[in-house]
């Protein structure tokens, strides 16, 4: 079932295209930050508001369609040798700091060795397979693996390798720089004040480097801890676009309803949030895999998506959402089935034995979620007692392993290698992290088709390695596939050319403008 | 005149016993009038009040039965509301007792221990308590508990200063009764009226906070309480006002029935004052 | 002489209380599962040990409590509070900067409430017989009876969404560029509704409580004295019964202070207020223990201005009270 929403967006997505207007300059945004960032320094802090607010400020190197293909941006062009090993890229030469210092490969060489090796988690993923980073020239930058690394050129997205100015933090204790409070980029927005608790006001870079760009003359982010009150600030006009996570679900139809209402799911493809249930392999009727199993087959995750997520997102197959490279499509599905769960439960002997459960504590969406899973569970037998936390219990019961089940979301990074293959291998099983394999599923065969998998060239080779994995994971429901998420940005229709990127949320203002 | 005819006189306080009987009836009557868990999915999503047959008030946000919330929901704040008094007089009776008896220095340390609680803002306490406990039905309750106790404690306090030097009091010392039997034998029945009348009026504070509680996402997720009600539907209380009204109707005819009939305990404890006051 | 030596007393007396609580606080909020570097981590979606290792070392986590303990204590006795974990600035700048927000909102809700209060207090107490009274009486309960949380939303459905009269949040209209009087006027619309539904409460207890002093001191002799004299009914109202009944609601009001900062959380919370109790519970929830420690810190320094306040009030009221303590 899809509801009327669901129908309208994938509508708006085929009709946008349709339609190419001269686009008209001016005008200043008002949008909302939920919850107020840390800090701007991107590459530093890469929280989602923080990624949301300063995406605008920094770049990447390339940026990425919708369909996760890369383009230009900071780089002009690039190319890979035969071997898979050795990247090349050419930079812009006309591109300025916010500060007025032309950005060199100097700058991408510390970003990426320096700066980023030392502070930036998600960066080091990638660097761990990089050899060594030198520019050969002034706007030239060549990267050597050691082995081919099948997500590499996936990875230069603004809020994963952001560049940041070599002049202003070279040499400087990173985190103290004075310059953290007053945000330096290559962006199409220049940081000009932050009110704490109140707003943060970005303005047009008028060195811009990109013709005609930005069209907005400023970006006000606006601090509104109350869902509620986020909702009338939309209804009574005071911001024009409610970026995703900043209305609560149920308020979305009423407020897609309004005149001159948009709304659309894309600029979420890099990230693509998958909702999945943590089920502690190690103890418990949880160990059982028909425990697991049976979980699949209790849970309504139809219902969930329709009357708690308005019907946006999808259901996945197994492991591998539908916007991962290289999913298998010829699983055997776990459809809402509470009769194949009684079996299961009967076959392995399950006693009514309580298992805890965890919800994620992100808000009301999450809690009713976990009400619903646990009346699901209740219905075939499963006796379940929900147990509430807020972020710092949560994050303390899922990295000392004390849970049953427990909801989360990763997201997917674009590629298995990176966004998928830490929730199930074996070395990636630590105590002290609720963002790794928190289940503790231990299958070799598992472990080698993901390593395998990760430096296979080319794509063809990782395909097959991938699909015999998915296959392995549908029968052993490490953990729960729950919903890939459908997060909505909420606009009027007078904003134009909002999201133009496969992480458009976080960079989309920079094509915007008003049609008004 | 007895005590329920000085009651009685009391219009309100009537009216807050009937109000609060009737909650009670609901608290008893709801496992037999909704014996399925009213936390059952059993109709569609946002079904207004009066409009489909076996669901007078509507559905909630995932087609739970509001009315079978509202009942079994009245049982947990009652709940909440009377053990979280009890622990909160557990701890402040005999504090104030102690310290009202013994004076003193013994007084001194006791009230400034209570000043210091009085000090930190009690909502906020409240809530860094649940969060450290985290959120269930026990941590809610040792929380109000914790915030609630210090005015029990000056009041009995107050009382067991005034009545410690009173005759009979000082009769007992003589015939050589231990200060404890004299604590709990002689004085402390003596203040047990105004205990009353503050507990009263306690309970109906509780339910207030475990309602604010909630409201930030501190409830207890595995029982339904008016205040879990109102907190789930705060998000849609534009397009559904019945889910957080009809809880919050509740909430507050419990509080204003708590009140009144505190109001007459008073006038039925204290006959001078009452016939004084009107 | 003796209002300097008083004062002089009662900080003393309120350093060491904050001192008490700095310590309780301390050990309270250690005692919060998580921490503040897991949680920072978490946000980041993406996490490994090292980044872990550097946020603890960083926020001085890795020393033993007694250490972090002294470390803090210390800082605090030279008006330093260290920095916030998360917004990594330091703790006295963001307090500061939010401080001012509530205090207008308290203030205003507590000079509100208790004029107000005062007010329908002596006037039910007037009527004490007629249905005009009652009515007071009965409007008073029913705010008493009333969750804060739930007239603050409804307040926000009717006058911003329905109405339109009143803007529904935050504390001035961002990207108006309003000054001087223009922007006070915009602060003070801004102010309207939070602080009337955080008054109303405290509104309500003072309404009954005027009444029902105001009753009790009606009956004192000195009244039926001036009645005697033939004085007006309304002069000694006003005069004499008023005056008398006064005192016990102002102590009542120095011990409510506490009570108005924690309700501010949830006002502050609804009404997007930038103030310290919206601070508050942002900064326990991300295990902020800097700054949560500071703002129970500075939150229990202003009950204690309040209660001395009204301590100073209270004397003034009554001359008969000199050093009878």
């Amino acid at each position: 079932m899809k509801t009327p929403l669901a129908i309208a967006i994938a509508a708006a997505f085929t009709a946008s295209s349709a339609f190419a207007e001269e686009p008209k300059a001016g005008g200043t945004i008002d949008t909302i930050i939920q919850p107020e960032p840390p800090g701007l320094v991107l590459g530093m802090i890469q929280n989602a508001p923080t990624r949301t607010v300063a995406g605008n400020i920094y770049e990447g190197l390339l940026r990425y369609t919708t369909d996760l293909e890369p383009q230009p941006q900071l780089a002009e062009s690039w190319e890979v040798s035969d071997d898979g090993r050795t990247w090349t890229f050419h930079l812009r030469e006309d591109v300025t700091w916010h500060d007025g210092e032309p950005f060199t490969a100097e700058d991408v060489v510390f970003s990426a060795d320096v700066f980023h090796r030392e502070l930036n988690p998600s960066a080091r993923a990638v660097l761990q397979h990089v050899e060594a980073i030198e520019a050969t020239d002034d706007h030239t930058v060549v990267f050597t693996l050691e082995k081919p690394f099948g997500p590499f050129l996936i990875s230069f997205e603004a809020g994963t390798f952001t560049m940041v100015p070599k002049h202003i933090y070279e040499g400087t204790e990173f985190r103290d720089n004075e310059a953290n409070n007053h945000p330096i980029g290559t962006g199409p927005f220049k940081f000009d004040n932050w009110d704490r608790g109140t707003v943060i006001q970005l303005v047009k870079n008028e060195d811009y480097y990109e013709e005609d760009l930005p069209y907005l003359d400023g970006i006000n982010w606006h601090i509104i801890p109350d869902g509620a009150s986020r909702a009338v600030a939309y209804e009574n006009g005071t911001v024009d676009v409610l970026p995703y996570g900043t209305v609560e679900n149920f308020d979305i139809p009423r407020l897609t309803e309004l005149d001159n209402t948009c709304v659309t799911e894309q600029g979420h493809e890099y990230f693509s949030p998958f909702a999945m249930l943590w089920m502690n392999n190690r103890e418990g009727p949880t160990a059982d895999k028909r425990f697991r199993q049976a979980v699949m087959y209790a849970m309504d995750r139809e219902f969930a998506r329709d009357v708690l997520w308005n019907g946006l997102g999808q259901v996945p197959l197994g492991a591998f959402g539908s916007n991962a490279r290289f999913q298998n499509d010829d699983l055997e599905p776990y459809d809402h089935d509470p009769d194949r769960a009684r079996e299961l439960l009967d076959e392995m002997g399950y006693d009514g034995e309580e298992v805890r459960l965890l919800p994620l504590p992100y808000g009301e969406t999450w809690t009713r979620w976990a009400e619903a899973v646990q009346q699901n569970l209740k219905e075939v037998g499963i006796n379940v007692r929900t147990e509430a936390t807020d972020v710092g219990g949560w994050n303390q019961r899922l990295g000392d392993w004390d849970y049953d089940l427990a909801f989360t979301y990763l997201y997917q990074y674009g590629d298995p290698a990176l966004g998928i293959s830490r929730t199930y291998l074996s070395s990636n099983i630590e105590k002290g992290s609720p963002w790794n394999n928190v289940e503790g599923y231990e299958n070799e065969r598992v472990d080698e088709l993901f390593d395998q998998a990760a430096t296979a060239f080319p794509d063809e080779e990782r395909e097959a390695l991938y699909h015999e994995v998915q296959e392995i994971l549908q029968e052993d429901v490490p953990v729960g596939w729950l919903l890939e998420l459908g997060f909505p940005t909420i606009y009027r229709c007078d904003v134009k050319n909002l999201v133009t990127s496969g992480v458009g949320v976080n960079d989309g203002f920079k094509d915007a403008w008003l049609d008004r | 005149m007895n005590f329920f005819a000085r009651f009685a006189q009391n219009r309100g306080a009537l009216v807050g016993l009937i109000i609060l009987l009737a909650i009670i009836l609901m608290a008893i009557l709801a496992p037999l009038l909704f014996p399925e868990s009213p936390w059952r999915m059993v109709q569609r999503p946002f079904l207004p009040p009066l409009e489909t047959e076996g669901f007078p008030l509507g559905t909630d946000t995932m087609g739970r039965n509001v009315a079978a919330g509202l009942m079994h929901g009245a049982w947990v704040s009652l709940l909440i509301g009377l053990v979280s008094t009890t622990v909160a007089l557990a701890i402040g009776v005999p504090l104030g007792a102690i310290a009202g008896y013994y004076g003193g220095l013994v007084d001194d340390a006791l009230m400034r221990f209570t000043e210091f609680f009085q000090t930190i803002p009690n909502f906020a306490l409240a809530i860094v308590l649940v969060a450290i406990m985290q959120p269930s039905i026990t941590s809610i309750v040792l929380a109000i508990a914790i915030v609630s106790w210090p005015p029990v404690a000056r009041l009995v306090r107050a009382e067991f200063m005034s009545l410690r030097h009173r005759e009979y009091v000082e009769a007992a010392r003589l015939v050589g009764q231990t200060n404890a039997t004299i604590i709990l034998r002689q004085i402390l029945p003596n203040t047990l009226s105004p205990i009353i009348v503050l507990a009263s009026l306690m309970v109906a504070t509780a339910i207030l906070l475990e309602s604010a509680l909630s409201f930030l996402g501190l409830g207890d997720p595995n029982v339904m309480s008016w205040g879990y009600m109102i907190g789930a539907a705060r998000t849609v209380i534009r397009q559904a006002w019945w889910l957080s009204f009809f809880p919050g109707v509740a909430i507050l005819l419990t509080v204003l029935a708590l009140n009144l009939v505190g109001e007459g305990l008073d006038d039925a404890l204290n006959p001078k004052l009452a016939r004084e006051r009107s | 002489m003796l209002y300097a030596r008083l004062i002089v007393s009662r900080l003393f007396k309120a350093v060491i209380v904050l001192f008490m609580i700095i310590i309780f606080n301390f050990f309270l909020i250690q005692m919060a599962p998580g921490d503040p570097a897991a949680i920072l981590a978490g946000e980041a979606g993406a996490t490994d040990a090292e980044f872990l290792r550097q946020l603890t070392e960083r926020f001085g986590l890795d020393q033993p409590l007694h250490v972090q303990l002294w470390r803090y204590v210390s800082g605090v006795a030279m008006l330093d509070f260290g920095f916030s974990y998360r917004q990594q600035v330091p703790v006295l700048d963001l307090i500061l900067a939010r401080l001012p927000a509530t205090l207008l909102l308290t203030g205003t809700a507590f000079v509100l409430s208790l004029v107000l209060g005062i007010v329908a207090g002596s006037l039910a107490a007037a009527r004490v017989k007629k249905p005009s009274g009652s009515l007071i009486m009965a409007l008073a309960l029913v705010f008493y009876a009333t969750p804060l949380f739930w007239v603050a939303l409804m307040a926000v459905v009717l006058f911003s969404v329905y109405l339109d009269w009143l803007p529904a949040y935050g504390m001035y209209t961002v990207g108006a560029g309003l000054e001087g009087f223009a922007f006070a006027l915009d602060v003070g619309k801004h102010l309207i509704l939070p602080a009337t539904t955080l008054a109303l409460f405290f509104m309500a207890i003072y309404t009954r409580m005027t009444r029902a002093s105001m009753l009790e001191a009606a009956q004192q002799d000195f009244v039926k004295t001036a009645r005697a004299k033939g004085l007006k009914n309304s002069v000694i109202q006003r005069r004499h019964i008023l005056r008398n009944a006064l005192l016990p609601i102002i102590t009542l009001a120095g011990l409510q202070a506490g009570q108005m900062v924690g309700g501010a959380i949830l006002t502050e919370t609804v009404f997007a207020w930038p103030g310290i109790g919206r601070l508050m519970f942002e900064a326990l929830q991300q295990r902020d223990y800097n700054l949560l420690l500071g703002i129970f810190f500075f939150s229990a320094a202003l009950v204690i201005v309040f209660n001395i306040i009204t301590d100073l009030v209270y004397r003034l009221a009554d001359p008969r009270i000199k050093e009878a303590s």
